[in-house]
Order: structure tokens, then sequence, then C-alpha cells
């Protein structure tokens, strides 16, 4: 007993015993559906080789109620990324379930290049809190356009929600050129505080950068 | 050389930048601190100014900047006994509640990554023997992984500086390492035969495929130079790698919250450390 | 002095809540999503806690739920501070543990005098 010695230590062998299926495509989707979260984690580790497998796993995040699946079904729709999985994730946004919205909108947020392509549909949505995802998703896009979306929100968006999450966003990092629409947005709401203090803070970074 | 003035409204940017990504916090009194080294990368990358730089590293999160910016704002040096609460927590804490699950004469494993030149697996070790009444019940293995080969030689042959062992109590250092002509202290062969040493690169799954069953992982300051999704995916490992209940432990300025939600934090008189669920218990 | 955890993924909207909370003696601390949230609520006690919904990796209901079920955090009131208007996620942040519900963006008036209701005031 106590301390063992070094090279007596047995290395253990992944967790083959439950594979009860070929770890080919077809297999492995199959275990999306096994009763064990743990074999349904596996599975989805594994899919993250398989790009087809993308529309299966953005069903299978859409009903999983297991938080190391879903994780593990973030990371690989994050590392297969493309149209099928953004087109998945991007109705996931409307859902009900606060948590399955934020892992929609983290993996997307790490798929820039595949979103952009969305980006302008999503900010004219008549539903304001999908806009207001738009807004989060451009936080990691250094898209040309990024600055000019936001000055539209800031100019004609009806929603204070809406233009506050474009506030927020440029009070870390935004240009001169947006400082006009800044002041519109201040002008449009004189009534909300945290607007007045969002443009005022807007303002200060932008020119003290 | 440019003389380069971080203004409050700059230094308020980066350290929210900053926040955001490591869970690292600037005091206003730290501004020296973050000033001069936050110039010194400014330099080092050949931005024009301020934004230029904030820019890069706002937009990119998986360069090398960021490893490098890390690297300058925080304190890197291993050393035995470092953060040692946290061993602390281990014999008084961690083991009594993975013991409990055990029977006698049960396996216990941990798995110190990075071991880097071994100070963290054998203060562990030394923790254990000297601190743990229990270690006679069980069977403990320490498991140290590290991606580089040199170091672990270097881990191996056990050898350190005074410098390296000066919080070591005198008392230990007397019974576990020998000196050495040239002043330096080398860990005694039956210690250094305890730990169990293997090269490991934690985002490759063939090679951390094979560690089961872990009951306590010690990961120190290596997660906050990773990007985004590298951390996850080391989160994921080491997820797999433990059993359920079992610990993990993140070096002190470092926290899940940027990671990952699969792990509980618990508290403990000596640490703070995170927790795979135990089967079936999640709210 | 009454101790606040402020819990929003903005770093501006944390200033906001920060600045209106302190200006009537409140402590306050912040965190940027549920999990850092948590570790801080077992560190240190708390008088108050007020929650965002819209969170990277943990949101505000997973949160609240799990603060509620645990027996090592100060259960202190907490105020869910959401963009969502519609009286079902009112309901639903009653059930996931939150005591009052405010919504975006807080009227620094509104706030305060919730605060100040479920705690007693800020420099008591």
């Amino acid at each position: 007993m106590g301390l063992k010695k070094a090279g007596q230590v047995r290395q253990e062998e992944s967790p083959a015993g439950f594979r009860r299926y070929e770890r080919n495509y077809q297999g492995l989707l199959c275990q999306l559906g096994d009763p064990d979260p743990a074999v349904r984690r596996w599975a989805v580790r594994d899919l993250a080789s398989y790009p087809e497998a993308a529309s299966e796993l953005v069903l299978l995040l859409a009903e999983e109620p297991e938080i190391e699946v879903r994780e593990a079904i973030a990371t690989s729709l994050e590392l297969i990324g493309g149209r099928t999985a953004v087109e998945g994730l991007i109705p996931l946004l409307r859902s009900e379930d606060a948590g399955l919205r934020n892992t929609a909108i983290e993996v997307l947020q790490h798929l820039p290049d595949d979103v952009a392509v969305h980006t302008e549909r999503l900010l004219v949505e008549p539903d304001s809190d999908l806009r207001i995802f738009a807004v989060n998703i451009m936080e990691t896009l250094p898209h040309p356009r990024r600055e000019e979306w936001l000055s539209g929100i800031l100019r004609s968006d009806p929603h204070v929600n809406v233009v506050a999450a474009a506030l927020n966003l440029l009070s870390e990092i935004g240009s001169e050129r947006v400082l006009p629409g800044v002041l519109e947005a201040g002008r449009r709401f004189p009534a909300e505080p945290y607007i007045q203090f969002a443009c005022q803070m807007v303002e200060k970074r932008i020119r003290s950068l | 050389m440019l003389d380069l003035e971080i203004n409050e409204d700059e230094f308020c940017v980066f350290r929210e930048l900053f926040y955001r990504r490591t869970g690292i916090w600037f005091e206003d009194s730290k501004r020296y601190f973050v000033d001069r080294r936050l110039a010194d990368r400014i330099q080092a990358t050949g931005s024009e100014n301020f934004r230029q730089y904030y820019l890069k590293l706002r937009f990119s999160e998986n360069t090398p900047e960021w490893q490098a910016l890390t690297n300058a704002m925080t304190v890197n040096e291993t050393y035995f006994f470092r953060e040692t609460h946290q061993f602390d927590c281990l014999v008084n804490s961690m083991l009594n509640e993975v013991a409990a699950n055990k029977p006698d004469g049960g396996r216990i494993r941990i798995w110190s990554i990075p071991s880097s030149s071994g100070e963290e697996p054998y203060s562990i070790a030394i923790n254990l023997l000297e601190n743990w009444p229990a270690l006679e019940r069980y069977e403990v293995e320490v498991l140290a992984s590290d991606i580089d080969t040199r170091i672990l030689e270097q881990a191996q042959r056990g050898v350190y500086s005074p410098r390296s062992v000066q919080h070591v109590p005198e008392v230990y250092l007397q019974k576990y390492f020998h000196r050495l002509a040239n002043g330096d202290y080398q860990i005694c062969e039956d210690l250094r035969g305890s730990v169990e040493f293997s090269q490991v690169n934690l985002m490759d799954p063939a090679a951390t495929r094979c560690f089961r069953n872990v009951d306590v992982i010690f990961c120190r300051n290596l997660l906050i130079y990773f990007d985004d999704a590298s951390r996850r995916k080391a989160a994921e490992v080491f997820y797999d790698a433990l059993t359920h209940g079992g610990f993990v432990c993140l070096g002190h300025s470092e926290s899940m919250s940027r990671i990952s939600s699969l792990f509980t934090v618990r508290r403990f008189p000596d640490a703070i450390v995170y927790q795979k669920p135990t089967r079936g218990v999640r709210p | 002095m009454k101790r606040v955890l402020v819990v929003d993924d903005a770093a501006t909207v944390r200033l906001y809540h920060r600045q209106v909370l302190e200006g009537a003696g409140f402590h306050v601390d912040e965190a940027i999503n549920g999990i850092e949230a948590m570790e801080k609520a077992v560190a240190q006690a708390y008088d108050l806690y007020i929650v965002d919904v819209n969170m990277p990796r943990m949101d505000g209901y997973s949160f609240l739920r799990q603060l509620r079920t645990r027996t090592d955090v100060s259960q202190a009131p907490a105020v869910m501070v959401s963009t969502e208007a519609e009286e079902r996620d009112r309901m639903w942040a009653y059930a996931a543990g939150a005591n009052y519900y405010v919504t975006k963006p807080a009227r620094p008036e509104h706030l305060l005098t919730v605060a100040t209701l479920l705690t007693g005031g800020g420099s008591e």
C-alpha cells in the first residue's frame, strides 16, 4: 500500500466495452440515440471527423438534456463549421431554452466566416431578440462592414435593447466613423438612462483610443 | 526607443479584454505593472499604437501573441510547494472524499499535467507521505506528464537549485533530498521511483486516451495560455479522465468560467477546486 | 456594508449597475457568467445577486437553479435582469429561484428601489 512504484502502473485502455455498434459513420449516428449520456458523448466527439454529421448534431443539440453531451456537441460543431452547421444553429436562437440559445450563439461566434453571410439578414429580422443575437455574434467578426451595420442600428433600430447591444460592442472598439451614429442614438432615446450612459462611454473611448 | 504612454481609457479597455479572456482582473493599483508590459508588447509586435495592437488581439484569439502577452502579464516560476494550499487541500479534503468511495487497498490516481521539471509531482508525493495519514490504506499512483521530453528527463533526474527548494521545510529537505557537491539538491531515488513520468500532448486524443479513472488532476498555469478551443478540449480530456466525483485543480488565478461548465466548483478550507459531478447529480 | 454580485457578460452593463449601486453605499463584485458567479458565491457571502439571462458558458437561469440547490452559498435574494419582457420569462425566473425581475435596460431608481427593498439598503 501507499505510494506505488513507477513501472507498476497499469495503463488503461479506452472504454471500448460499451461500443455496441461499429465505430463508423452509421454506427456513430446510432449511438446518438443511446440512453447512456456517456455513449452519446463519445459518439458526438468521434463525429467531429464527419462534416456530414452537422445536421444530426444540431438536431441532437436541440433536445439533449445532459450538459456533458451538449458541450461535446458545441465543440464538434465548432470543429466542423460550415454552412449546414450555421443554418441549423440560427433557428435555435429563437429557442425558449436560454442555455440552448446561448450555446448556439457561442458556436456561431466561433464560426465568423460562415456566419458573415447571414448577418445582414438577421439584422433586419422583425424579432428584436434575433437582432440582438446578430449583434452578439458580431463580437468576433472582423467584417469590413461591421461598423456600417452597427451604425445602421444606432441610427434607426426602434428597439432600445438592440441599440444597447450595439453600444456595448462599440464601447470596446469603435472608430470615429461610428460617432455620428452614437450621437444619433443618444438623441433618439433621451429618456433612457442606460443609453445615455453607454453613448457617453462609447464617445469617450473612441476619442481616447 | 519609443516611449509609449498608455492612457486611462486604453488601460480600461485592455483590462476588460484580458479579464474576459483569462478571468484575471488588474486593479487600478497594477497600472504601472500592466502599462509597462503592454507597451513592450505593442513595440514587440511592431504596432504603431495601442489601438492597432488592441485590434490584433481582439479579433485573433489564437495567435502566439496572446501567449506572449499572457506570459508577460503572469508570474511563471515553478518551484517546490508552489501554491501549497492546494496540496494542503489534497491531503486535508480532496483525498478523504475520494477515499470514502474506495475499498481498502483501492487505487487512487493523481495526475500532474504539465509536470514540467517535476517540482509539482514530487511536491505531491512528499505531501502524501508526510501529511496524509490514510496513505497506507490505499494504492496511490502519482502520474506526471509533459509535452517536452527534455524537461521530463530533467524531472526524472530530479536535480534542483536551492532557489527551487526554498519553500521546502527543512525537515523534508533532509528526508527526501541529497545535497550535491555544487549546492544543488537531488530527490532521493525512492521518491524518484514513485512518480510515473510520461510524454503527453494534452491535445492528442491518442496520448490521453489511456488516462482513465483519475481521482485528482493538477493542471496549473497551462490552460491560461491556450486559446478557447484548446481549453475546451483540455476540459473534455480531464472530464473523460476523471472518475465521477474526481477533482481538478487549476492555477490560483485560473478559472473554469472561461472554459467549461462541465465541472462544479467546490470550496474547501484550503482551496477552491473543481469537481466532476457524481453520477446522476446535477440540478 | 451590503455586498452585491453583479452578473452580466457586458462590461458596460456591469459598470452601469456598479455605479448605481456603489452610489447608494453597496459593495459591488462582478462576474461575467454563471460559472464565475458561482465561484465568487462560494468564496464570499453576498446580500444580493443581480443576474443577467444571456451569458456564455452558463446562463442566468442555470446559475440560479444551481445556486438554490447548494447549501454552501449565501441564499441571498436574486434579481433577474433581462431583455425579455414576456410574462412567461418572469415566471421562469421565479421558478429558477429569482425573487424579482427587472426588464433591461434598468432605470437607476428602479434598480435601487428593488435592491434596497431586498437587502434593507447598502450602507446598513
